[in-house]
């Protein structure tokens, strides 16, 4: 079945809020997962994968300790925190590339490298464990799959874009990641009672007038 | 005539309030007026390929619209519905019609794969083919009366046409990527829809025309040799009812960007108006044309809910104040726009004042018509927070969104006291009592969504406090990631005035239906008719020309009725 962005992102935000991560960090994944389709790769079944971790669980033991140096957490790092990060710190990429330690699905990373490529106006290359992805923020090179996790991921400005990946205007999710981020999201929405269904949004008059 | 003196629009202090945005009127630059101007400007061609509905009412047919460029198709499913499963609700099964807008002319395969979709509406799936999907309910008094008296040979009853003013009413319109239609993205850069929800727009005007045709035909068949066509006056009469709940109060709070942009553009035109140093005799005149035709509307305007007529009162005391104050000799002081409506403020309720804001647009169509191409989000980038900021700087953009809301104590129940949420019942956004139900009492669950941008925004304002005002939002954003929501918002109103209501969205006293009144205004509605504190019936269309009446002359002041010649 093929979905529209819009549909892939909703899913996705609720996905991730119901997987316990915050609004805020909810909104990026599903810009992210939204980017990663539209860039022709499955970002359901990546972010799918990732949530199925619940890395949300201890978040502190996923972030960087410290963003000064080689961000390094405590234990594996959760791409989208890393991800955001990387979005908000794109001017420190003028200075050094921004490497990583030990990180869980590096694709989910690609759109937040291009937020930086847009706001630095270059292009931006991410290499990890042989796997090399280039976007100037529009245009991705990158291959179909990327690992699960690796044990590094180097970010730095530069770069050539090679083959591009195809723009999609539809998605097309792995039918298992999809329904893993649709019960995610389920966890967002309350149970139907009486009570609610009468108060929660209705006039409560007849509507065959 | 070109503006001589600068006046600022009104501040969002004063306009982003619930109490204002509760009583905003259209205006020339509402979405459908936006779209019939265009069709007729265009000279678009209305074409109905098909009819094939049978004696039950059940049955197919398709509208389409040809633009110079492309067509669009409105493609309609009509239903035998029985009279119990009438409701307006989102979480409702069938409807006594359902619709999808196609891009193009679809084929007989596209509407058999449409018809196994569309009227299951939420249960159905649809393709990047379709630009929306609706449905729409019977009001059932009014369609008996009309289909009845058509029937045996007369016209229905003006009176009865004016008390409901619609045969049918639109329950959802869906569109923008919902089940499956295609994103606003793809079709966008198209000059035609490019201004929001013109696709919707038709969506409806092409259902009003459908609903005209069924009734006639269901008149049709009762009648037989006997039943007759309603008379085009008559029918221009009736619009499209729409019912809305929820759903729209999320949207605004969702989109910053884009309800700034509907209420900075109209601002900026008001704003220009009073910057006039005159009026012309013609300008005057005009507008006390108009001003006598919206007085007839507003004598149309009908409404059971305490709330509303209490706001009908006062328009209409508002009304008679405007009729003595506005006379040409006052008109013909300096910068007449501009003293009355500074009359206004200090004189007016705000139903009024917002009314009168609206009317003295209508003489300057040149002035006001071309801001409609900057009520679109074409501004991707804003999600993208910028970490460099200075904690300082985050803050002080906080203070200007929600400085007034600072010194609220959110921990007091009554500021607090309400929660959105989502249903798994049809997903239905829906709006609870935080401490009195039980799926908010139970701390293991948390499903309230992120609408209560001024209670977020004063917890990261205060905990920005505790940080060093030199060190960097990304700094901060790292170790409090909870408040990655509202420093993105506060970034977004850096540019955005008009994006953040000014008001608690999670207050016992909230009305939602001021959050819905505000975007059904932008459409284009009338006759907002609240049934709840969270539900509201409008009029879309009505007095607008069918597609086989639209011309320049008669595409964009239809909203307000024809005064007796």
């Amino acid at each position: 079945m093929d979905y529209s962005l819009n549909e892939i992102e909703l899913i996705a935000k609720r996905a991730t809020r119901g997987a316990g991560y915050v609004w805020g960090m909810a909104e990026e994944a599903a810009k992210a997962t939204r980017w990663l389709c539209s860039r022709d790769m499955d970002g359901g079944s990546e972010l799918a994968r990732l949530l199925q971790r619940e890395l949300s669980q201890n978040p502190d033991k996923h972030v960087p300790i410290n963003i000064e140096g080689d961000w390094k957490g405590a234990e594996v790092l959760c791409p989208l925190m890393v991800g955001a990060s990387l979005s908000d710190c794109a001017a420190r990429l003028k200075r050094a590339p921004i490497r990583t330690g030990r990180i869980a699905s590096p694709a989910i990373l690609l759109p937040f490298g291009a937020n930086a490529a847009r706001a630095l106006e270059c292009s931006i290359s991410l290499e990890c464990d042989g796997f090399k992805a280039v976007t100037d923020g529009i245009e991705l090179s990158a291959p179909d799959e990327f690992p699960v996790e690796v044990d590094a991921v180097s970010v730095r400005i530069g770069g050539m874009l090679g083959d591009l990946r195809a723009h999609r205007t539809r998605s097309h999710p792995d039918p298992d990641g999809w329904e893993i981020l649709e019960a995610f999201a389920r966890k967002t929405y309350a149970p139907a009672t009486e009570q609610s269904r009468l108060l929660g949004a209705g006039a409560g008059l007849s509507d065959n007038d | 005539m070109n503006p001589a003196v600068k006046i600022e629009r009104r501040p969002p202090s004063e306009v982003m309030r619930l109490k204002r945005l509760g009583c905003l009127h259209q205006c020339r630059l509402s979405f459908m007026r936006i779209l019939t101007r265009r069709m007729a400007r265009e000279n678009w061609r209305f074409t109905r390929p098909l009819f094939d509905i049978n004696d039950k009412g059940v049955g197919r047919a398709v509208y389409t619209a040809h633009t110079s460029e492309r067509p669009y198709s409105l493609v309609a499913f009509a239903h035998d519905l029985p009279d119990e499963m009438r409701s307006d609700r989102v979480i409702a099964q069938a409807w006594d019609a359902t619709f999808t807008l196609f891009d193009g002319i679809p084929a007989p395969g596209d509407i058999d794969r449409l018809e196994q979709n569309v009227p299951f509406q939420e249960a159905g799936r649809l393709h990047e083919s379709e630009l929306s999907m609706s449905r729409a309910n019977r009001s059932v008094r009014l369609w008996n009366h009309v289909v009845d008296s058509l029937a045996q040979g007369r016209q229905p009853d003006i009176e009865q046409i004016d008390e409901v003013g619609y045969l049918m009413r639109t329950t959802a319109v869906y569109g923008s990527g919902k089940f499956g239609t295609a994103d606003f993205e793809t079709v966008s850069a198209r000059d035609e829809l490019q201004a929001p929800f013109q696709a919707e727009m038709l969506s409806v005007y092409l259902t009003r025309a459908f609903v005209r045709d069924l009734a006639e035909h269901a008149a049709g068949v009762r009648g037989g040799a006997n039943a007759t066509r309603l008379e085009p006056a008559l029918a221009r009469r009736l619009g499209i009812g729409n019912s809305t709940g929820l759903g729209m109060a999320p949207f605004l709070v969702h989109h910053p960007v884009l309800f700034n942009n509907w209420i900075m553009v109209r601002e900026e035109a008001i704003a220009r108006v009073r910057a006039l140093e005159s009026a012309s005799d013609e300008e005057c005149d005009m507008f006390h044309n108009m001003l006598k035709r919206g007085v007839l509307s507003v004598e149309q305007w009908r409404s059971d809910h305490p709330a509303q007529l209490e706001k009908l009162t006062c328009l209409k005391d508002d009304i008679r104040k405007i009729e003595k104050f506005a006379t040409r000799e006052n008109l013909q002081r300096d910068h007449p726009w501009n003293q009355l409506m500074t009359w206004a403020a200090s004189t007016l309720t705000e139903e009024g004042q917002e009314w009168l804001a609206s009317l003295i647009l209508e003489p300057y169509g040149e002035l006001v018509d071309g801001l409609a191409s900057c009520m679109s989000d074409g501004n991707r980038d804003a999600f993208t927070i910028n970490g460099a900021m200075s904690v300082r700087d985050a803050r002080a953009l906080i203070k200007e969104s929600f400085g007034w809301a600072l010194n609220i104590d959110w921990n007091a129940k009554e500021n607090c006291a309400r929660a959105w949420y989502v249903s798994e019942e049809k997903l239905e956004p829906r709006l609870g009592e935080r401490f009195e139900e039980d799926i908010f009492t139970d701390a293991s669950n948390d499903f309230e969504q992120p609408l209560a941008p001024a209670r977020d925004g004063v917890a990261a304002y205060k905990a920005l406090e505790q940080w060093d005002g030199k060190k960097t939002v990304a700094e901060f954003l790292l170790r409090h990631p909870e408040h990655r929501y509202s420093i993105r918002r506060a970034q977004i109103g850096a540019h955005t005035p008009y994006g953040e209501i000014h008001d608690n969205t999670i207050s016992a006293a909230l009305l939602p239906i001021d959050m819905l009144r505000a975007k059904l205004s932008f459409f284009g509605a009338t006759h907002f008719d609240p049934r709840s504190d969270r539900w509201v019936r409008i009029r879309m269309y009505a007095g607008a020309p069918y597609p086989d009446e639209l011309n320049t002359q008669n595409a964009d002041l239809w909203v307000y009725p024809e005064t007796a010649a």
